[in-house]
């Protein structure tokens, strides 16, 4: 599909902007998100890297239109009903914490909070990067989430 | 200072480790999960750790060990660490590979220094300084 911003028109569609995202991590979500390969970002981080164009560009409302209308879903924060994955009794966070945690098997992460992974990289010094970028702290602290329940028991790989 | 035990998807249920959280250097936006683990005698951290927080190994010590049954040769180096703000010096070892999940505290880097408390029917541990400084 073409698309005219900025006044400029860019030639779209879901696979070119899934591949423009495909190595970047998202940056931090104030309010408006784009699911993205199953990654939140920012609509416009996600229409910047599809384009090319800075962010400044265009506005939240206008890449938010354009990835609705390539099919991606987009919601806000506050929209976002709470998550009902606790498993009663498994732990401090009555498993909170654990199904917040789950899509992240094998992936470095920094928690902002108990059940708030603010990154999810596939190195240590992209979270740090990240980080730093952003200005944020992983307030919960930074670790790699293990890949199987073996490795999360402690054992060792073969 | 008490610490949740943190939980990590295993399957059917959580699993919960007694973890606590350790600054390395001046690292304060990310201070790493590190497994207390009573059967270490050392600190065991990944290299990557050494790097990134510019620890200079060069012409340290270094051997040849098995963690968890997997060979990793380990450089022997210290670092400043921050736990329960306290921050001493401490031993660690340096370990490339280190494929693990978390990092160690073992004894002579952590156990020496803290004690800690453990209750794992309530999920939680407890770290208190044996001594000031």
């Amino acid at each position: 599909m073409t698309f005219r911003v900025s006044g400029r028109a860019f030639e779209l569609d879901r696979q070119s902007v899934e591949h423009s995202v495909g190595t970047v991590l998202p940056a931090p979500i104030s309010e408006h998100y784009v699911v993205v390969s199953g990654r939140r970002f920012p609509p416009k981080q996600v229409l910047s890297c599809a384009t090319g164009l800075d962010r400044a560009d265009f506005t939240t409302h206008q890449a938010r239109r354009i990835l609705q209308r390539l099919g991606f879903v987009a919601a806000r924060v506050s929209e976002t009903p709470a998550p009902e994955l606790g498993r009663e009794g498994e732990g401090p966070h009555d498993g909170r914490q654990a199904a917040a945690l789950d899509p992240y098997g094998g992936k470095w992460v920094a928690l902002g909070a108990p059940e708030e992974v603010l990154v999810a990289a596939e190195t240590p010094q992209e979270v740090l990067a990240w980080l730093e970028r952003h200005d944020r702290r992983a307030t919960c602290g930074m670790f790699r989430v293990p890949e199987t329940a073996a490795e999360a028991a402690g054992l060792a790989p073969l | 200072m008490r610490f949740d035990f943190l939980e990590l998807p295993g399957g059917a249920s959580a699993l919960t480790r007694p973890v606590v959280p350790v600054q390395i250097e001046d690292l304060d936006a990310a201070p790493q999960l590190c497994l207390v683990d009573t059967g270490s005698t050392a600190n065991r951290f990944g290299s990557w750790l050494a790097e990134a927080v510019g620890i200079d190994l060069t012409g340290a010590p270094e051997e040849r060990i098995a963690v968890g049954g997997l060979p990793t040769t380990a450089r022997h180096g210290r670092a400043a660490l921050t736990v329960a703000g306290v921050r001493y010096d401490a031993p660690v070892s340096f370990c490339d590979p280190w494929p693990f999940a978390f990092n160690l505290l073992g004894q002579e880097g952590f156990l020496r220094f803290f004690r800690v408390t453990i209750c794992a029917a309530d999920f939680w541990l407890e770290v208190e300084p044996e001594r000031a400084g």
